[in-house]
């Protein structure tokens, strides 16, 4: 396990399986894809140097040059060979002083990912206030004035934490869209748009005035200072922050409630389609091409216009996952349809979406999914803004210092790769450019059919899931070719830094392939359990999104048969004789909470919630991500420290605290005699500081946790046999359930469930794997 | 007969032959007593110099003098110029040389030497008086003589003295002089003094002119009205003074102290009733009695009728006397007027008269007013004539100060009595049968049970015994509280809503501070109370919406960007109540000018702001100002400049020239019907300088019940005053909301059609958002029966409307006229101001839709139509060569070809021009259609060596330019604009006093009166004032030079003239003549 820790430390990449399957047959016996979970802008060892110059790049195929590229030093031109395409490039007169004692950073073998940094041009550009980053604030008034005051506070205090230099906007939205004009010295100004109505980005322009000082350019595509518009007519939306301050301001402890009246049973018209479309187009016409976000803060479902998820008639329920399926949300397709050409616009424009949806209700999330995720925007799903889960993640964006989110944006990632490995898809925030090319594969997955793709906004935990394809056949002459039985792979992204410059991140892999009988123990060898069940999960979760009647039970199940009968020791139908490599043998655990996550199990979700928690799935890491999958559990006792616990109920016991950490709500459940002691107020007691002690090191651990989190996770603190307990039980494997014959150890509890255990579920995996 | 001079000596009594200079010695003679007791009058009245400039020069100063509710004050009826034919034409020495006693004396004989002229018709006939000749010579008589005017004006006179008196202090400013010059007699005054001389005055001169019919009504009151003069002046000088409105009613109600209605009349006017005993026991003058059988007693056509005949030479106009052609005269007295008297309708004065109306059983004149003051019996009889028979109305038309207010009736929750069948209203005319137990509704006959708590029992003479204490019983015009079943919905607020222009063009011509500035000074006018809301928004090419209900903060500026589908930015807080944004908008006044600055946007999107604007105001309704300075060139609505298209290809197009006076499209139509179903009244002032298509504009304040306010070219120096002013006068005279109003005729009439702004949805009634004091439908009837011999016939207007303090009221006018079966009836009682009203209105009607030749001719045929009528029918024989007109119609002429000379029919001038003027007189109240065509002049450089007496706008000069002396300063004006001409040689040192400059170089383009130091400079100003409140208006003012293209403008006025539009007045009489002979032959 640790070794792929290791090469995850170097290179940010994890893959399920690290000894690849060389040919297609073998690929496809192996149940689970080649694939990379790849973190392009993971922090990287400090030792890394940052190359203050462009890379040098192979002739034919374009991929940089790595530590695997062969140097022929001794030729008088010194030479390079690309390992992808083998094609031999000189070096450029830079390099001529380059020998076997002295080569570039790029060339050492411990950087394979290693950053370049290109200088000059850029750095005047910046100087432009149109490339420094961006914010356009997107607020919902339709919410009630308590909800609305939180929201205020909470973006007060942002205003404060943005720095001088970001541009800022500001729309607020409810029946209609108002833009406020910030540079409007005189008098609080606002353009109001319908919210029915979707406006184009020629009708902005001449609707808010842009082409009055200066006339418009007949001809070309009308985008930003650059091409058409003048400086004072976009410095009228978009101002320095600390221009605006002041103004934004008054106009925020100003803002109102959406004054249009709401009749009884009708929900409150609320145009969120209109307004990001609004928002979109204002940056598209101000700022294409630099780091933007538009920043929604939601409260409600989209009632009115583009976009609208339900009717205003409160008879009419807010679509469920039941009729998800049955294909009867009215209005499900075409708002997601809107919101796909908006976040085709929004990759055109380089813009990222942020949506922070914080209603009891649901807001629509499950629409704006498509948007959100190929801009590589943030999600924030919380039920009031008055909620720490909102407040304190609105913080940590703009948070500066260790536990910044490293906000970059206008990423384009590409992938070089050995000729024999094609390229299925990503699933992750992404979107595809289109760029075709021999690489790709013909089986699509997730954001395919292209070798580079647009990361809008990507920051530190960003991770993308790569799934590849092999295309080398099986032939006769394979295994005599192993000389050279390694498979290239390159991640170069482009990025805008948070400070303005653009870089250039190269990561290059080389994994060594296998083909042939008696392989299985090699790709055992290799085998990234954790990955795998993160690509699984990532895998089922598109699966269920876009394939209709695709049951997801049966294909983890089948997966794992398969991967169990493929890679087990096993007597033929012996069940009791089945053995797993300890490489492979929590991965039956992985999958046997995979199926009861949230990610499969939508049945107690909202698809808002769903969309949500997969929405956070395909972008964290992997370590992120099978906490998602299988939550860890850690208990604290009194005779001993922190220790981790099974996800089991019988971890479950009177005199113990246990931690809960699911990503998304971190559960501290306090033992029913823990309780009791807390409650009569011993922790409070000198002689009983143990106690004290004992109650605060796993809130000291949550702590800890939630500084690095994003979105910051729920907590819940609660008591054995309390009905916030639920958080925890659900999570646990019904070892103990109503129905079972063992009786729950006491101190103990038991679930009242019919779920069947872990045991039941191996039990019947064993049967099935050795058929 | 056959030679000129026969007629005027013999039978005919022609005003304009040198005979009629005896009128003028009549009237100097009548006018005597008058200028006395004017002392006493004026005197007694204190004219309180205060509000002397109710019509400030400039407009703050207006404003400033007038605070609280002026506007009754500003422009009440105006007391017209007393007795002006007698002040000019009369050297001072006159008065004195006059005791008051003689006139009698001296009248009766001229009375007697007079045969009476028998069915002689009113003033016209009554005046000629041919058999004063002798007397004062020097004067033509010309204009003093004019027809109907003068004779009336002698009894009046002597009556106008009480009025005027009374008057001066509401619009003091102009009488100011007078009031100053006879300061010691304070209130009292010798009242009884005053009242004894009148009566013989009155007497006198009723006698002279035969139209004794007429006298008794004029005569009558007058008396009362000398002698109530010195009782009204207290509450008139408590009016001015305090400017204290009466609280809840509305601010025309001038004191009500001495009133017992006043109160609740909506725009109570003053007095009159302060002393009715008073004025009702004089009426029972001799004269009355006898008259009115005369007047319809009229034996058939045989006998001699009325007539104005001329010798026309056809060979050579050399042979006319200029002089002798009939001329319009103004006479200054103010004449009383009973509507009714001995149980029969009385015929009105002329509308541009100076009357006080006592109702009496029908409704005062002012608000209705049929073309032919008897109905003929069937449509062949009318169509033989070849008038028309319609109806002006003018429901809330603005009374005098000295009228009796109108009653107002509650009937409680069950609602006026009304017709079961055709729904017509209680009035005085329903006759009650059966113990009165039940009723005949003299509409359509129908007979009705009396309601139970209704039932009154009938006296001896038939009528209810309490006919005399219900206002519905014995008044033409009462005003019913109306119940719940009027409603559907609660009265509306008075919702004000401005629309501010403020493109790049608006902005820099300053008409955006303009209106800024106007606005603001208007604001404080608004009526006050809970229930009045404001809005304000502005625009270019994008709306401009203000939240002006924050708290504490600055107001917050709305931009609606969408021109093609607009919508309001918020449902609330755009209109808010006055009260509580008051601050912010001022504010907001102020700032706006400085906002749109620099701003660089030409586009206007006029009709998505209006659209806009409608929407926020959708909920309410209300009044929507809309101040508009260039072409609407975006959004919905938007307009091209066609003009210029139409200029371009005009050869081709000429045919279609007129289609440029119809709307471009049906956009604009559209938006107006919907705009007027939610209860919008839109006014336009347009601030422009080029051309804006008042054409297709002008289709929305014209459906939506409001009106169109151009100045143009617009100077951001000369005009603000009168924005101001025209804003103020807009949202302050008496008005109402969410009208609905239909004419119910009696059996055998029926309305033909309505005319005028407002918006029709169904045949039968009027659909007005906003009507004001200042609106009048003209209403046009046709038989669909035959009438009953010896009955009445009987129109009612009822006006269901919500008052600007929102009190729903239906106010209903009756009038009923007899009937008649003789052509030469017809005649005596056709009314000329009325006609011409109707002929001026119906060629703007067709304006738009016929080429503009046609509808020349067809003025013309109208007028010679009727002549040529009379000529046949009615006229005795007489020779081929000489033109007879009947008397009461013997203006028509020439007003006929002043038509032909008017804007809108003149073959040349502007397509806006033409347009806004159509637009003016749809809905011009009668009074100010014959100045309109056929304004006033008077001379101003010989101001100084007038004597000074009651009348402070000096006697009126035939519009010829025989009558412009090279030296001479002129003031001309139409109730609109106001020209000052400079002659040539005008002495310097008159310049330098009127206007401050000393050479005629040095005359500015934008003029601006201003008061000096002099007399003559204060003349000057109150003159303008005086004519100001008369006309409702601010006016104009412009200088004229000759050789400018301003002298050019101020002769195309002088239509008596011989220009390229048309034939002189003379020319134009022999074109008639020759008309209407080759029909005879």
């Amino acid at each position: 396990m640790t070794e792929f820790l290791d090469l995850e430390l170097q290179d940010s990449v994890r893959m399920p399986w690290n000894v690849l399957p060389g040919t297609k047959a073998h690929a496809a016996n192996c149940a689970i894809p080649i694939a990379a979970i790849y973190t392009p802008l993971k922090t990287l060892p400090e030792a890394t140097p940052l190359l203050p110059y462009s890379p040098l790049r192979c002739r034919s195929c374009r991929s940089v040059i790595n530590p695997f590229s062969i140097v022929d030093f001794s030729s008088v031109n010194k030479i390079w060979i690309c390992s992808f395409c083998l094609q031999r490039n000189h070096f450029p007169p830079l390099y001529q002083s380059i020998s076997e004692q002295n080569f570039p950073a790029e060339l050492f073998p411990q950087y394979t990912t290693i950053e370049y940094e290109t200088p000059a041009p850029q750095s005047q550009d910046k100087a432009q206030p149109g490339s420094s980053n961006v914010f356009l604030f997107v607020v919902d008034t339709c919410v009630i004035e308590e909800e609305l005051g939180y929201l205020k506070s909470a973006l007060l205090q942002v205003l404060g934490m943005v720095p001088e230099n970001c541009l800022i906007g500001l729309i607020t939205f409810g029946t209609y869209v108002h833009v406020h004009e910030l540079g409007f010295g005189l008098i609080p100004k606002v353009h109001v748009f319908k919210g029915t109505k979707e406006v184009t980005k020629d009708q902005l322009l001449d609707q808010m005035g842009f082409f009055t000082k200066r006339p418009r350019p007949t001809t070309g595509v009308i985008a930003g200072v650059r091409d058409g518009l003048s400086q004072e007519s976009v410095a009228r939306f978009l101002l320095p922050a600390s221009d605006c301050e002041f103004v934004l301001n008054s106009i925020l402890e100003e803002l109102q409630k959406d004054p249009w009246p709401v009749p009884s049973d009708q929900r409150a018209a609320r145009c969120t389609g209109a307004a990001l479309n609004l928002a979109a187009h204002l940056l598209g016409a101000c700022v294409p091409g630099s780091g933007a976000r538009i920043m929604a803060f939601l409260g409600g479902p989209s009632t009115e216009g583009p976009g609208a998820i339900v009717s205003k008639s409160l008879s009419e329920p807010l679509r469920s996952h039941k009729d998800l399926d049955k294909d009867s949300a009215p209005h499900y397709h075409k708002a997601v349809k809107f919101y796909e050409a908006l976040s085709k616009q929004l990759v055109h424009q380089g813009h990222v979406l942020d949506i922070f949806a914080c209603a009891l209700d649901q807001v629509g999330v499950a629409e704006l999914k498509v948007a959100v995720e190929k801009t590589g925007g943030l999600v924030v799903l919380a039920e009031s803004f008055g909620h720490s889960v909102f407040k304190d993640s609105l913080r940590c964006i703009f948070q500066a210092g260790d536990h910044d989110l490293g906000l970059a944006s206008n990423g384009i990632f590409e992938i070089n790769c050995s000729k024999d490995i094609k390229i299925q898809g990503i699933i992750g925030p992404c979107a595809s450019l289109d760029k075709k090319g021999p690489l790709c594969s013909e089986t699509v997955i997730g954001q395919g059919n292209t070798t580079a793709w647009k990361l809008c906004g990507l920051d530190k935990n960003t991770s993308l899931c790569i799934i590849f394809d092999v295309a080398k056949k099986e032939s006769p002459d394979i295994v005599s070719q192993s000389a050279n039985n390694q498979f290239y792979f390159q991640f170069l992204t482009y990025y805008q830094h948070s400070n303005g410059q653009m870089r250039l991140r190269a990561t290059t892999l080389s994994r060594r392939w296998v083909a042939g009988p008696g392989i299985k123990d090699e790709l055992i060898s290799g085998f990234d359990q954790e990955a795998a069940a993160v690509v699984m999960a990532r895998q089922v979760s598109f699966k269920m999104e876009t394939e209709a009647e695709f049951d997801p039970i049966r294909w983890l199940d089948k997966s794992l048969i398969h991967i169990c009968t493929q890679f087990g020791e096993y007597q033929k139908d012996n069940p009791s004789s089945f053995g797993l490599s300890p490489r492979l043998s929590i991965f039956p655990q992985f999958m046997f909470h995979l199926r009861r996550s949230q990610f499969v199990q939508v049945f107690n979700n909202s698809p808002d919630e769903t969309a949500y928690f997969r929405m956070i799935l395909n972008r964290e890491n992997v370590s992120n991500s099978v906490v998602m999958i299988q939550p860890s559990l850690i208990s604290y006792a009194f005779n001993s420290g922190p220790e981790a616990a099974l996800l089991d109920v019988v971890s479950i016991a009177a005199d113990k605290i246990l931690l809960l950490d699911s990503y998304f709500t971190i559960v501290v459940f306090h033992g029913a005699s823990i309780a009791q002691w807390r409650k009569a107020g011993y922790h409070e007691l000198p002689e009983h500081q143990a106690f004290s002690q004992l109650l605060q090191a796993p809130r000291s651990d949550t702590d800890a946790i939630i500084r690095e989190r994003f979105p910051v996770p729920r907590l819940v603190i609660c008591d054995q046999h309390g009905s916030q307990a639920r958080f925890l039980l659900v999570k646990l494997n019904p070892s103990a359930t109503y129905n079972s014959d063992t009786q729950a150890a006491p101190g103990g509890d038991i679930i009242f469930t019919d779920d069947v255990s872990f045991e039941v579920f191996s039990d019947h995996l064993q049967r099935l794997a050795v058929q | 007969m056959a030679t000129p001079g026969g007629p005027r000596s013999g039978n005919f009594p022609p005003n304009y032959n040198p005979n009629s200079l005896a009128n003028n010695m009549q009237n100097l003679q009548i006018n005597q007593p008058n200028q006395q007791q004017p002392n006493n009058a004026g005197g007694s009245a204190p004219r309180p110099p205060p509000n002397a400039t109710p019509f400030g020069q400039q407009a703050p100063a207006f404003a400033g003098n007038r605070p609280g509710p002026p506007p009754p004050g500003v422009f009440p009826r105006a007391p017209v110029p007393p007795n002006a034919p007698a002040q000019t034409t009369l050297p001072p020495n006159m008065v004195s040389s006059r005791p008051a006693g003689p006139p009698p004396g001296s009248q009766p004989p001229t009375f007697s030497s007079r045969p009476p002229p028998p069915g002689a018709m009113p003033s016209s006939i009554g005046r000629p008086v041919s058999p004063t000749p002798p007397a004062s010579g020097p004067r033509p008589g010309s204009y003093p003589s004019s027809p109907l005017t003068s004779a009336p004006s002698t009894p009046s006179h002597a009556s106008a003295s009480g009025p005027v008196s009374n008057g001066p202090p509401t619009f003091a400013p102009g009488m100011t002089q007078s009031g100053s010059s006879f300061p010691p007699a304070m209130g009292g005054m010798p009242r009884p003094l005053v009242g004894p001389p009148q009566p013989q005055a009155m007497l006198s001169s009723r006698p002279s002119s035969q139209p004794l019919q007429m006298r008794p009504s004029f005569g009558g009151p007058p008396t009362a009205l000398s002698s109530a003069s010195g009782q009204p002046t207290p509450p008139f000088s408590g009016l001015p003074r305090n400017m204290v409105p009466p609280m809840g009613s509305s601010p025309f109600s001038a004191p009500n102290t001495g009133m017992h209605q006043s109160i609740n009349s909506p725009y109570g006017m003053q007095t009159w009733p302060a002393q009715p005993q008073q004025v009702t026991p004089p009426p029972p003058i001799p004269g009355p009695m006898q008259q009115p059988p005369r007047m319809f007693g009229m034996p058939p056509g045989g006998q001699s009728l009325p007539n104005q005949s001329m010798a026309l030479n056809q060979t050579g106009q050399s042979k006319i006397d200029p002089n002798q052609i009939p001329r319009l005269s103004q006479s200054g007295s103010v004449i009383v007027h009973e509507t009714r008297q001995g149980n029969q309708a009385n015929p009105p004065p002329p509308a541009t008269s100076d009357y006080i109306v006592k109702d009496t059983g029908n409704c005062s004149p002012r608000y209705l007013r049929c073309t032919i003051n008897q109905v003929p019996l069937t449509v062949d009889l009318l169509s033989t004539s070849g008038m028309q028979l319609s109806l002006l109305v003018q429901p809330l038309a603005l009374a005098h100060p000295s009228e009796e207010p109108i009653h107002v009736v509650d009937f409680g929750e069950s609602g006026p009595v009304r017709c079961s069948r055709c729904k017509g209203y209680i009035n005085p005319f329903v006759k009650f049968i059966d113990q009165g137990r039940r009723f005949i509704c003299n509409l359509c006959g129908f007979t009705d049970e009396t309601p139970r708590d209704y039932h009154c029992n009938l006296g001896p003479d038939g009528r209810r015994r309490d006919a005399d204490e219900r206002p519905e019983l014995c008044r033409g015009t009462v005003e019913f509280i109306a119940s719940k079943e009027y409603m559907v919905r609660d009265p509306m607020p008075a919702v004000f809503f401005f629309l501010i222009d403020v493109s790049m063009n608006a902005a820099q011509t300053g008409a955006t501070a303009a209106a800024c500035s106007a606005i603001k000074q208007v604001i404080a006018d608004l009526p006050k109370g809970p229930r009045t809301m404001v809005g304000i928004a502005t625009f270019d090419s994008t709306i401009h919406f203000y939240n002006l209900k924050r708290a504490s903060q600055q107001p917050l500026m709305l931009i609606v960007p969408d021109v093609q589908d607009v919508y309001t930015p918020l449902e609330s807080d755009v209109i808010v109540q006055f009260s509580e944004c008051c601050e912010h908008l001022e504010m907001l006044l102020d700032n706006i000018p400085t906002m749109f600055e620099s701003n660089r946007i030409a586009d206007s999107a006029l009709g998505a702001a209006v659209k806009a604007a409608f929407l926020a105001m959708k909920s309410t309704g209300g009044k929507l100002l809309v101040f508009q300075s260039v072409l609407p060139s975006a959004g919905i609505g938007s307009l091209s400049a066609r003009e210029a298209e139409g200029r371009s290809n005009m050869s081709a197009g000429e045919k279609e020239a007129h289609k440029l006076l119809q709307p471009a499209d049906k956009t604009l139509k559209t938006m107006a019907i919907e705009l007027a179903e939610y209860q919008v009244c839109v006014d336009l002032f347009i601030t422009s300088q080029m051309y804006v298509d008042i054409a297709s504009l002008s289709v929305i304040p014209t459906t939506t019940g409001g009106q169109i306010y151009y100045y143009y070219p617009f100077s951001a120096r000369s005009d603000p005053a009168k924005l101001y002013n025209d804003l103020r006068w807009n949202v302050t005279r008496p008005q109402g909301f969410e009208a609905v109003m239909r004419v119910r005729c009696s059996q055998g009439i029926e309305v033909q059609e309505y005319s005028g702004n407002f918006c029709k949805r169904i045949p039968t009634d009027v659909d007005l958002p906003a009507i004001d004091c200042d609106k009048t439908i003209m209403v046009s009837l046709k038989h669909d029966d035959k009438l009953q011999e010896g009955s009445e016939c009987a129109f009612q207007c009822a006006l269901l409307y919500t008052t600007v303090y929102g009190q729903r009221r239906i106010r209903v006018s009756t009038l009923s006229l007899p009937c008649t079966n003789m052509l030469s009836n017809l005649f005596r009682s056709a009314d000329l101001d009325t006609q011409f009203a109707c002929i001026t209105k119906q060629a703007a009607i067709e304006i738009p839709s016929a080429p503009l030749a046609q509808v020349r001719d067809q003025a013309t045929n109208v007028c010679i139509n009727i002549l040529y009528s009379y000529r046949k029918f009615c006229a005795t024989v007489s020779s081929a060569g000489q033109l007879i007109l009947p008397e009461a119609l013997k203006m028509l002429p020439l007003y006929t070809l002043a038509l032909l000379k008017s804007t809108g029919l003149r073959p040349d001038g502007r397509i806006d021009d033409r347009s806004v003027w159509i637009n003016y007189v749809s809905a011009l109240p009668t009074p100010l259609v014959i100045p309109l065509v056929y304004p006033r002049m008077i001379a101003l450089h010989d101001l100084n060596e007038k004597e000074v007496d009651d009348s402070i706008i000096p006697v009126p000069i035939p519009l010829s330019s025989e009558h412009i002396a090279i030296d001479g300063i002129y003031l001309l004006e139409n109730g609109v604009d106001c020209l000052i001409y400079l002659g040539d040689n005008v002495q310097p040192n008159i310049l330098q006093q009127i206007f401050g400059i000393s050479s005629l170089e040095d005359i500015p383009n934008q003029f601006i009166l201003q008061q000096y130091e002099n007399p003559l400079s204060k003349k000057l100003n109150d003159i303008v004032n005086e004519i100001r409140r008369q006309r409702c208006s601010y006016l104009r003012l412009r200088l004229c030079k000759k050789g400018d293209p301003s002298g050019m403008t101020f002769f195309s006025y002088l239509v008596e003239d011989k220009m390229a539009s048309g034939f002189s007045y003379v020319e134009y009489l022999i074109h008639i003549h020759r008309q209407i002979q080759s029909k005879m032959a």
